[in-house]
């Protein structure tokens, strides 16, 4: 028999473990319960008292008052949630938090949605009955940060903020300083805002109750036209936004408790970062490169000779003299009509995207060792595992909301594992930091599979019935020399033993991985290894296990899962496949070509040697972020024609032969797939700004314009074909994807997947396949190595995106400013260099210039910058080697020289105004 | 002469060293705890001695230790309450600076009875010398064997740490204790989940006052049978009474629970009388949070019986006409003292003291010292009485933590039993100003000054 108890004398059943307030609330709705330190992200707290309510043990018995946000239900009890008594003590504690808060509502930002003011009117204030007194109505405001606000007049200590700062965010910014009426909230050693360590979250402004803590952009007030809720385009963590829009302008941006990705929480980058989309800058008209110019012009002008010029080259040089590169941060359905564009009505395979440069690798790797490149499970899953070990990503930085919850797993106390050449926020709480040489994941993977199988921790059963290839495997990993492997990657071989042990041993353990594994010579493989390592210890297939790609665009998976690449259509079909390709031209009704397409780089060699002639790219700056800068200015140089959609002026425009401008996240609709497999709606928040067209609807007009009659872009209608032909999409409705989206495979009956490869693997036997690789010297090391000393590996800092395009027209560039070098203090004797000083970067293929900081955070001879700033230009110095499976460039090796410089790079590589 | 357990040995010259606390049967129980009993049967034999917390609430000390949870293979904790810093209440420093191996005998034999390897002793900040004194014992302690690795070859280690507070009150409510001991911010945690479940590191943890460790040794050594036959009722044993205020002999009294009031009151073996032949007017008998009470119904209950000194004695009649026994601070007051002063005086110190979580403690404690004292000062009005009376009930049980009640039941048990006062202060506004209400009811001026 379930247990039941009673509220106001009617039974209802008990959830085991529930607090009274969350079975009040089920049974009477959200407000039954008045609460103001309760907030629906954060642990109970029990401060303010206001969620009181009578318990007794016998019918109308004796009534002690509970606080029932965190009293435990005890069965058959008696709930009176609105005695005189109770209504009586409520008002009294508002009477007495009033006393200290300045009753100017009228005039404060968040008048109509304060919490203590609905919680006072509820509980019928009128007068306060205590004399004037001590208060702190003369606390002076903080605005000394871009985004975050301060304004402790109003403050009412229900500690929201600082446990948002604490539970969800792990940054510890906030605490209460002094005690009993002194109280009061600080900032870290009582800095402001700016100061302070805070990475501006906003988790604290969305938890305060009042507007003690807000933003600039006053996202808790109520003038707001409309809210709309889309995902962030800043990352593959995929965060569901509440942008609120007032006379068709975005105001602010909140984050939906609600969100089974995000509960209420966002990084700055999708919180703040927005205004971008406004920018002066942004591009509102078509331009068509003339006498060497880019100069404004029609839609039509820019259509027409786009067309005319495409025409002539397919008859001059044949379709597979172009190629198209997508987008992973456009939507599903813009990759898709992207690559069927390119394939149906050019007619090529010569179809890629910027996934190539980022976790391709995962997706052939993953494919080749378990039949489906994507996460096996889902974030949620961290609240679930015994043990995470994170290779090769940064999440605090760069997944930030994810790398939050990682954050606060690594802080309970449980194994785990970072293996990271840099001392990552993360690998200081871990309890195993393998921190090893750039390049070497393969060595020190193997080490831990090595100590695995001699500690007899590999999971017979798991390996017997679900996986093929383990014993030739396993000799291989037993010939493994310890010795070699433990001065090739520069780690203790006691310490990997260890951590290999703790993975194997925990119960459930999860791995993510980000570019630190994939931007390398051997990424492919390295993509394997951690398979292995998770199928060798059983962990595949149930909840808190699995391998978990962090995917660094928003719709990485999603560009992919769309078909573009050039091996693989939508839905991952061969696309080099005569048979298969039949159902693609049945769905298409075009010839589709089966020959080989060009992978990115294959590109840029073609364009070199005059093979290729045009390139379509949507929405990526090439030129800035693809290694070996020179030679990618080399290969637009040499093109007829490219055709680039774009935001904002990039270098790369400064070659483009027509510019067609795009439009942002928030002026368009469709969706992304997050790197938890999760398909989420993007709905148009703004129109598209005067001049600009999603891009969807570009490529669209276009194929029109070349004879193929596609219907107008329109995320329902799009998403409905793709379900057609992607196979796991087959249930996927734009109407049933509901606030929350789905995670493929979604069956035709709508139902969706958190766990992939429950029974059995998706390849073709069913089975898990084990795959053995030597570690080898990245070409970088061994044709430079020896010139060239040094290894520089690039990185994200959380504040700015990639290359910064869009953060670097928002506030986020008042607190990260620019780039900097991170060099080891030895290191920086050796060369002379101080703090703050010029160093000049050296690699065989170019110079760059970068300001030192030097940091322990990279061992002697590593150094580790980002690229966020076009000024520095960082790719000018990276190197054409790549993943030899994937072509995945290898950005996180490159051997270089340093000295002291005067900074004169700096200014030669600085951008031109275009 | 009451039976002495605690302080039996307090007048041996040199008790306070190793060598003569080991002579007078010092550590007899570690010996008898680790050879003779298994740790289960320690548990037992003090619940059968029915020893209830020292440290205030007065909670059975054997059931609490059969609440931690053994099975789940957690390192558990003991935790020794030395924060001592309730107003009148200085027992438990008197034993840590006159006898402090019998702490360590204790904390060694409940670790041993808790099987836990790990104990604190969380010392109030001010005792420093005490401090001092508990390391230097612990140190004999083990140089003697009888902590550290393996202690007397049975496998069983143990460590003791003493840690010092910073100054703050509420670090003596258990779970702010444990908070500070982790390096936090002193606030109460919300409860359940209780210490013996989540306490120290998230580990189960017993946490208890000195005194109540300081009884384990000799429970062990004579039986918690034996221990039950001495006091009185479900008030086994004896218990420490510190005593102040306008008595003849200010000290700390070891009595045997039962004794009379009267008795402990006016007899020269404990306080002497009250000061220079004076009328008794008020008590508080068990530390500064429990309720005071009126001479008339401290001697007797509201039945008409003597009181005891003694759990069930002292609380008879509930808050309407009884108190508790607390911590056993013991404040004597005469007939010059006046009671608005006084409470105001505690609520300036529960203000203080207030951790400030919880919006009734925060902002009540607040009002209540800020009306008080403009009674007391004769600037209040006779609403204020209301209002005090208001802002008690509303902290009293919707708190976190019990300071909310220990600052609301002074103010009520006073307005309960001493109204004319407060009305006193309110009419006689400039009297209030000028003149302490005690010294003036207690002379002829008083009268004088009312017709005025
Ligand atoms: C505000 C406050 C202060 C307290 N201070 C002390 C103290 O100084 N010493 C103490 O033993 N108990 C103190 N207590 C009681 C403890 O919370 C706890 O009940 C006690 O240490 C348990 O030990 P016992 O069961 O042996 O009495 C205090 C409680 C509160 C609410
Ligand atoms: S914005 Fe985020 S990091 Fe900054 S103080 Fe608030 S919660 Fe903490
Ligand atoms: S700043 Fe806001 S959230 Fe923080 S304690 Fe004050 S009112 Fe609560
Ligand atoms: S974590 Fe990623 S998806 Fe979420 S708000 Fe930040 S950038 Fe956007
Ligand atoms: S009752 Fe007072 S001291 Fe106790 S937790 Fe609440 S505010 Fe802090
Ligand atoms: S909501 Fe329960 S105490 Fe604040």
């Amino acid at each position: 028999m379930t247990p039941i108890a009673f509220i106001n004398d009617q039974p209802f059943s008990i959830t085991p473990g529930e607090t009274i307030l969350k079975f009040v609330r089920r049974n009477f709705g959200h407000d039954f319960v008045p609460t103001l330190c309760d907030a629906p992200n954060l642990e109970p707290f029990g401060s303010c008292r206001v969620c009181s309510v009578d318990v007794a043990l016998v019918q109308a018995g004796n009534a002690k008052a509970q606080a029932s946000c965190h009293t435990p239900v005890i069965p058959n009890s008696y709930i009176y949630t609105d005695s005189d008594r109770i209504k009586k003590l409520r008002k009294n504690i508002i009477e007495l938090v009033l006393t200290d808060h300045p009753l100017d509502c009228l005039t404060c930002e968040v008048n109509n949605n304060c919490e203590l003011q609905t919680v006072a009117a509820r509980v019928g204030i009128r007068d306060v009955r205590y004399p004037a007194g001590k208060n702190h109505l003369d606390k002076k405001k903080d605005l000394s940060h871009p985004y975050m606000t301060s304004d402790f007049s109003k403050c009412i200590n229900c500690f929201r903020c600082v446990r948002a700062c604490d539970e969800v965010q792990g940054e510890f910014v906030l605490s209460m300083s002094g005690r009993g009426f002194d109280s009061h909230i600080i900032k870290s050693n009582e800095n402001n805002f700016f100061e302070s360590d805070c990475v501006s979250c906003g988790a604290c402004a969305q938890a305060c109750p009042t507007s003690a803590i807000s933003d600039v952009f006053e996202s808790k007030s109520v003038v707001a036209d409309k809210k709309v809720r889309t995902v962030c385009t800043y990352c593959g963590v995929g965060c569901n936004l509440d942008v609120a829009v007032v006379n068709g302008k975005v105001k602010s941006i909140q984050a939906p408790y609600d969100s089974d990705v995000n509960q209420g929480h966002t990084c700055l980058k999708g919180r703040f970062a927005f205004s971008f989309y406004n920018h002066p800058d942004r591009i509102k008209t078509p331009m068509i490169r003339r006498n060497g110019e880019l100069q404004p012009a029609t839609w039509d002008e820019a259509y027409n000779f786009i067309a005319e010029k495409l025409t002539t080259i397919l008859k001059d040089y044949g379709a597979d003299s172009i190629a198209g590169i997508s987008s992973a941060r456009c939507t599903n359905e813009e990759n898709y009509i992207m690559q069927k564009f390119i394939r149906a009505v050019i007619g090529t395979n010569n179809i890629d995207c910027c996934a190539r440069v980022c976790h391709s690798p995962t997706a052939l790797g993953m494919q080749r060792a378990f039949g489906t490149g994507a996460a096996t499970n889902s974030v949620e899953d961290i609240k679930h595992t015994d043990c995470i070990m994170v290779i090769g990503a940064n999440p605090t930085d760069a997944h930030p909301v994810t790398g939050a919850k990682i954050k606060q797993f690594f802080m309970k106390g449980k194994p785990t594992i970072v293996i990271d050449p840099r001392r990552t926020e993360l690998a200081k709480y871990a309890t195993y930091h393998l921190q090893l040489r750039p390049g070497t994941n393969v060595a020190l993977l193997n080490m831990m599979m090595y100590y695995i199988i001699t500690e007899k921790l590999e999971a017979k059963e798991f390996i017997e019935k679900r996986t093929e290839g383990y014993n030739d495997f396993c000799n291989q990993i037993l010939k493994v020399d310890i010795a070699e492997m433990e001065s090739i990657t520069g780690v203790d071989r006691n310490l990997v033993r260890e951590a290999a042990m703790a993975y194997a041993k925990a119960p459930n353990a999860m791995s993510f991985h980000g570019l630190g594994v994939t931007e390398h010579t051997q990424g492919s493989y390295t993509v394997m290894l951690i398979s292995d390592l998770a199928m060798i210890t059983g962990n595949i297939g149930r909840k808190g296990v699995g391998v978990n790609p962090l995917r660094g665009q928003n719709n990485v998976q999603g560009a992919a899962d769309m078909g573009c690449q050039p091996h693989q259509g939508a839905g991952y079909m061969n696309a080099y496949d005569p048979e298969i390709n039949k159902q693609y031209e049945a769905f298409y009704k075009r010839k589709i070509p089966f020959g080989k397409g060009l992978k990115i780089p294959e590109m840029f060699d073609a364009a070199i040697e005059g093979n290729l002639k045009a390139i379509w790219l949507m929405g990526e700056d090439v030129v800035q972020t693809d290694p070996n800068t020179n030679k990618v200015i080399a290969a637009m140089k040499n093109l007829d024609l490219l055709v680039l959609q774009e935001i904002f002026m990039t270098e790369t425009c400064k070659y483009a032969t027509v510019v067609l401008p795009g439009a942002t996240f928030l002026e368009k609709s469709g969706t992304y797939t997050n790197a938890e497999r999760r398909i989420q709606k993007v709905q148009k928040v703004v129109e598209p700004l005067e001049g600009t067209k999603a891009d969807g609807q570009i490529i669209v007009d276009i194929m029109n314009r070349m004879g193929y009659s596609q219907a107008p872009y329109e995320a329902d209608t799009m998403l409905e074909e793709i379900s057609q032909i992607v196979p796991f999409f087959a249930g996927v409705k734009w109407s049933e994807l509901g606030d929350n989206g789905k995670q493929w495979p979604v069956r035709k009956d709508g139902t969706d997947t958190e766990i992939l490869h429950l029974e059995n693997f998706q390849r073709v036997d069913g089975k898990g396949k084990f795959h053995y690789f030597d570690f080898k010297e990245s070409n970088e090391i061994v044709k430079n190595g020896k010139q060239y000393p040094y290894i520089i590996t690039t990185n994200r800092e959380l504040e700015h995106y990639n290359s910064g395009t869009m953060t670097r027209r928002t506030g986020n560039v008042d607190i990260l400013t620019e780039d900097v070098l991170m060099i080891h203090p030895d290191d920086a004797i050796k060369n002379l260099i101080n703090e703050g000083d010029m160093v000049c970067v050296e690699s065989p293929r170019g110079k760059v210039d970068i300001k030192a900081r030097i940091t322990d955070e990279v061992k002697p001879g590593i150094l580790s910058t980002t690229f966020h700033f076009p000024d520095v230009m960082l790719n000018i110095i990276t190197s054409d080697e790549h993943d030899s499976e994937a072509m995945c460039p290898e950005y996180k090796v490159v051997a270089v020289n340093i000295r002291k410089s005067k900074g004169s790079f700096k200014k030669q590589n600085a951008p031109l105004k275009v | 002469m009451g039976k002495k357990i605690l302080l039996e040995h307090i007048d041996k010259p040199g008790i306070k060293s190793y060598e003569v606390y080991r002579q007078n049967g010092g550590y007899n129980s570690v010996e008898k705890a680790l050879k003779e009993m298994k740790p289960s049967d320690i548990v037992e034999e003090v619940k059968k001695s029915g020893l209830r917390g020292r440290g205030g609430a007065g909670f059975p000390a054997g059931m609490k230790w059969s609440f931690i949870d053994k099975k789940s293979g957690n390192p558990r904790y003991l935790v020794c309450n030395a924060d001592e810093s309730e107003p009148g209440t200085f027992k438990d420093r008197y034993l840590m600076e006159f006898i402090p191996h019998l702490l360590i005998e204790g904390m060694i034999t409940s670790s041993i009875a808790l099987e836990s390897n790990l104990g604190f002793i969380y010392i109030r900040g001010e005792y420093k010398w005490i401090k001092k004194i508990l390391e230097q014992a612990i140190s004999e302690a083990r140089a003697a064997g009888w902590l550290g690795h393996n202690i007397l070859g049975t496998g069983y280690s143990l460590e003791l740490v003493v840690h010092p507070g910073a100054g703050a009150y509420i670090c003596g409510e258990e779970t702010a204790l444990l908070e500070s001991l982790e390096g936090k911010r002193g606030n109460p945690r919300i409860k359940p989940p209780f210490p013996a479940v989540k306490g120290l590191y998230g580990n189960p943890t017993v946490v208890n006052n000195v005194e109540t460790i300081a009884t384990v040794p000799w429970i062990i050594n004579n039986g918690g049978d034996a221990y039950a036959k001495i006091g009185i009722g479900r008030s086994t044993g004896t218990k420490l009474i510190s005593a102040c205020g306008n008595i003849n002999k200010p000290g700390v009294y070891e009595i045997e629970l039962g004794l009379p009031v009267e008795e402990f009151l006016n007899s020269d073996e404990y306080c002497g009388g009250v000061h220079n032949g004076k009328m008794l007017k008020a008590v508080v008998a068990g530390g500064s949070s429990v309720p005071i009470l009126p001479a008339e119904l401290f001697l007797k209950t509201k039945k008409g019986e003597s009181r005891l000194m003694s759990y069930e004695s002292l609380s008879d009649g509930g808050f309407e006409s009884g108190t508790m026994l607390g911590s056993g601070g013991f404040i004597v007051y005469d007939e010059d003292q006046c009671i608005v002063r006084n409470t105001w005086n505690f609520s300036r110190f529960y203000h203080h003291e207030s951790c400030g979580q919880c919006s009734p403690c925060r902002e009540g404690t607040g009002w209540m010292e800020k009306v008080l004292h403009n009674l007391e000062s004769g600037h209040g009005k006779m609403s204020d009485i209301d209002l005090l009376w208001d802002i008690q009930k509303k902290i009293d049980g919707n708190t976190i933590c019990p300071l909310g009640d220990a600052a609301a039941w002074p103010v009520a048990s006073a307005i309960r039993h001493f109204r004319e006062e407060f009305e006193w202060h309110i009419e006689y506004t400039h009297e209030a100003q000028k003149r302490n209400y005690g010294l003036l009811k207690s002379t002829k001026e008083f009268f004088a000054a009312s017709v005025v």
